[in-house]
């Protein structure tokens, strides 16, 4: 059981990033015990999202090596650091890189989900910005990602950072989903942009973020990308036109969009990361109330460009994290949509494998050939 | 002599002696409201029968208004309709009317006829001395009277205009013929105007959009002088603001209340007018002179589309109206309808001119706590505690630091709203870097005056901020312009601070001067009179 290992380092596997765009190394590391405000995760399940590929891929800072990625799992709590009341030992858990302290200007208001208390540190743990992961060998830090690290069968997290979910509801591979991309897309529709029945919708980039904003139950989902094969996947999960940047006939995307809608589409919705993107997504919305929402974790330092004559006939840029969603708050409430059969989750699990096979992980998701894999560490997966 | 009497049958209108037309041919609508006397007339009856004796050919549209004025008079005294008194004044008025007015009147003519008769029947209503001039206020002598009277035929009209020629050159005062208004459009008398730096901007410019010769001045108060066909809902007498953004209450934009910008007829800096793209200008040579942003106010007359004008109460003062037109409008309606300012908020304001004071001051009866206000001009620290400004930050003095981090520091993570009012980019990235993560929202109000695009850092954007800009404050014209004229008129929105100084026409120049040289907020310039 658990216990025995209660404030002691846990030595465990890793998958480590050494060097940027190398495939990821597994190592054996030395967990430390969670101190206080902290809790040790046993991770039974954790997916590759595209923003663990953008980091994974980035020579200079932010991105800090060596380091373990992954921020999307579910996990069950091994030990907890002192005074801990809100999770116990036991809890099935879903580590998220947003933070939700509860008590600071931005946790107490609707209006926002950026916790104020906690801002993410890069490569340490939010309050002393140290780690908890050291190579069993050399006994050298490893950094932590974003305040989760599930790249590892036992991980540190704060408890600002973790929510805790019903056990016996939602499956575990379905609730690591809601850790991060799933929650992302339908939090920037539900929340952040509040899309409207009879509304407009331009979704660029079909990966697992788009798809998962796909299903606001707009009138048209224009969806955007250059692979072919979301198509189907696209019309499967509400897109209602899809858009081939590179077959429009000399036209650029915004022109199509534009004509397509009347003049612009109500919601731009950029989920890739690319700052061309977003500057075409802006072009595409709407004049006098068009939104445009950013999602996605750009590579590069480079802005989002924006005639500055268009911005004054009443079109707005807005970005999030997580969908404007808070983590505590919110998560559940998708769980139990999901087991109402209100939310798909299913059709964003497109392969599974083990805890060895990370770096086929990391293959498929570059090539574009899957949505979620599902990376199941030894004896997790469930029958 | 017999006691008031309240609203009383129809009267006969009698046979008056005049030169032309049937006398007593009234419709219906038309009669009823021509035996009520004006002055009891409220709102949507007055305006209806002041348009349905408009609709009158001239010559018993004349009778009609001689009876009205003459039943007004008894109505003041207390006198009934059938008092011998009302005959008597009325054949005096022929007379008056008779002898003053030339067959056809030049429209010059019609307002030195229109007077003689109202202080001729002053003096015979021995209510004022016979040389107390008529103002509009007097309850039996309105003002809108003077719109029944209008001339069906409107010509052109010569008059002077301030010409710009070429590019950041001198303004020229020169005669210009203004050509009467087509459908759908108006010819407005302009009573005075303000410089706002948008004219600036496009005075400037060189290139397209810029054009030359053109008629700039787009901030503006005045009276109605004609109307053209299909234009419902104002008459010659009105008091009025032209706007540069346009409202046709039909199209999806109009109809929403998420937006306000007129997709029918849309913004765009055209030399011409709206509808045809064509000018009504021309100066003494014939040569065509083209418009700006549809208005053209810095000319004695000028044709704007009815779209763009809006009726305001005349109980304001022509300078205070004026501000209403642009500046003053788009800068509250930023805090207040826009943005939405609440209690206790924290904003910013880049650029210290009318537009940004006006935001200082939306923000101020919106209840923010701190405003903190950014230029380098250090005069505008004192001027800025005028209309609320809590904190200035000079960004010349701030060594080491940038604006974003000062703002940053003072407001504990970042201002809930930033507002640029200039028109630069890299002021749109500094307010962009002073609002707050989480909520914080950037407004763009200035026009960029080179061009240049705005950056909004990639990654940052993800914390919970958001960038906005509108024309005119998010405002509708025609509905919202008479809520903040309401908002001044009942001492809630303070806006007389704003006009520093006055001109006349001929000095116009001095006005760009004082913009320029950062002395002035607004200049009220004057047309003679």
């Amino acid at each position: 059981m658990e216990q025995n290992t209660a404030k002691m380092p846990i030595r465990c596997k890793a998958a480590v990033s050494k060097m940027a765009g190398q495939p990821l190394e597994m190592e054996e590391v030395e967990v430390a015990p969670p101190r206080a405000h902290e809790v040790r995760i046993r991770i039974l399940c954790t997916s590759l999202c595209h923003t663990d590929v953008t980091f994974w891929r980035m020579k200079d800072l932010p991105a800090m090596y060596p380091s373990i990625l992954g921020h999307e799992a579910t996990g069950v709590v091994e030990s907890v650091g002192d005074g801990m009341v809100e999770v116990a030992v036991g809890d099935t858990v879903v580590p998220v890189f947003s933070a939700q302290c509860g008590d600071c200007a931005d946790c107490l208001s609707d209006r926002s989900n950026i916790c104020s208390r906690l801002p993410i540190r890069p490569g340490g743990m939010p309050r002393d910005g140290r780690s908890r992961f050291s190579f069993a060998s050399t006994g050298e830090p490893i950094y932590h990602f974003i305040s989760v690290s599930s790249f590892s069968e036992y991980t540190v997290v704060d408890v600002a950072h973790v929510v805790k979910i019903e056990p016996g509801g939602i499956p575990h591979e379905m609730a690591c989903l809601l850790s991060c991309c799933v929650s992302t897309g339908v939090g920037a529709a539900w929340k952040v942009a509040a899309v409207e029945p009879g509304s407009s919708v331009a979704v660029f980039g079909l990966g697992a973020v788009g798809l998962a904003g796909a299903g606001c139950g707009a009138k048209r989902i224009i969806g955007i990308d250059l692979n072919p094969e979301k198509r189907e996947i696209g019309k499967r999960l509400g897109i209602t036109d899809v858009i081939d940047p590179n077959g429009t006939d000399g036209r650029t995307v915004s022109e199509v969009i534009k004509e397509m809608t009347g003049g612009g589409a109500d919601y731009c919705f950029e989920c890739i990361g690319s700052t061309p993107v977003m500057a075409e997504a802006f072009k595409s919305s709407r004049m006098g109330w068009g939104k445009t929402i950013v999602l996605g974790v750009s590579n590069d330092v480079g802005p989002i460009s924006i005639p500055s004559h268009d911005i004054l006939r009443g079109r707005s840029v807005v970005g999030s994290l997580f969908g404007g969603l808070k983590p505590k708050t919110d998560i559940p409430v998708l769980a139990q949509m999901y087991l109402d059969k209100e939310l798909e989750l299913e059709e964003f699990v497109t392969h599974e494998m083990g805890f060895n096979e990370i770096n086929t992980a990391l293959e498929l998701l570059t090539q574009g050939k899957c949505l979620r894999c599902i990376i199941w560490m030894n004896g997790a997966r469930e029958k | 002599m017999d006691t008031a009497t309240g609203p009383l049958e129809a009267l006969e209108l009698g046979p008056l002696p005049l030169a032309t037309g049937p006398t007593s041919t009234l419709e219906g609508p038309t009669m009823a409201h021509a035996t009520c006397p004006m002055a009891t007339l409220e709102g949507p009856a007055q305006a209806h029968a002041t348009s349905s004796v408009a609709a009158l050919p001239r010559e018993v549209a004349d009778v009609v208004v001689l009876h009205l004025l003459a039943w007004d008079v008894l109505a003041a005294k207390k006198l009934p309709l059938n008092h011998d008194l009302g005959r008597r004044l009325l054949l005096v008025l022929y007379a008056v009317v008779k002898s003053s007015s030339p067959r056809k009147p030049a429209q010059r003519h019609r307002p030195i006829y229109i007077r003689t008769t109202l202080s001729c029947l002053a003096s015979l209503s021995s209510s004022a001395p016979s040389n107390t001039p008529i103002t509009p206020q007097q309850p039996f002598l309105r003002y809108r009277l003077l719109s029944s009277m209008e001339d069906k035929c409107p010509e052109p009209i010569r008059c002077k205009a301030a010409v710009c020629r070429a590019a950041g050159e001198p303004l020229t005062v020169e005669e210009v013929v203004v050509d009467p208004p087509k459908a759908y459009e108006l010819r407005i008398k302009i009573v005075c105007t303000s410089l706002c730096h948008s004219d600036v901007t496009f005075w400037r410019m060189k290139d397209f959009p810029g054009v030359f010769p053109r008629i700039f001045g787009h901030e503006a108060f005045g009276v109605v002088e004609s109307v053209g066909e299909q234009v419902d809902g104002f008459a010659a007498g009105d008091s009025v603001v032209p706007t540069f953004l346009s409202q046709c209450s039909e199209c999806a934009d109009c109809r929403s209340s998420r937006s306000n910008v007129c997709s029918k007829y849309r913004f765009a800096v055209r030399p011409g007018m709206p509808r045809d793209d064509t000018t009504r200008f021309r100066d003494a040579d014939g040569s065509p002179l083209h418009h700006f942003l549809g208005v053209s106010s810095f000319s004695e007359y000028t044709v704007v589309d009815v779209t763009q004008v809006v009726k305001v109460d005349p109980a304001l003062p022509p300078p205070t109206a004026c501000l209403l037109s642009c500046g003053a409008t788009t800068g509250v309606g930023a805090a207040w309808k826009l943005a939405k300012v609440e209690p206790g908020s924290s904003v910013a304001i880049f650029g210290l001119g009318a537009v940004g004071l006006a935001v200082a001051e939306g923000a101020r009866i919106c209840g923010a706590s701190k405003i903190i206000g950014v230029d380098l001009n250090p005069e505008k620290d004192e001027l800025g505690k005028k209309f609320g400004v809590t904190h200035f930050i000079n960004p010349k003095e701030l060594g080491e630091k940038t604006v974003g981090q000062v703002i940053v520091e003072m407001t504990d993570g970042g201002a809930n709203y930033c507002f640029e009012c200039v028109g630069l980019a890299a002021l749109m990235s500094d307010a962009f870097q002073s609002s707050r993560a989480g909520w914080g929202k950037t407004i763009i109000l200035g026009v960029e005056m080179h061009g240049a695009p705005l950056s909004i850092p990639s990654r940052e954007i993800l914390h919970g901020k958001c960038v906005m800009g509108s024309l005119f404050g998010g405002v509708k014209p025609k509905q919202d312009i008479p809520i903040l004229a309401e908002k001044y008129l009942n001492k809630e929105l303070e806006l007389d601070k704003f006009i520093t100084h006055e001109v006349a026409l001929k000095d116009i120049n001095t006005a760009f001067d004082l913009l320029l040289q950062g002395k002035s907020l607004r200049c009220t310039i004057w047309m003679d009179n």
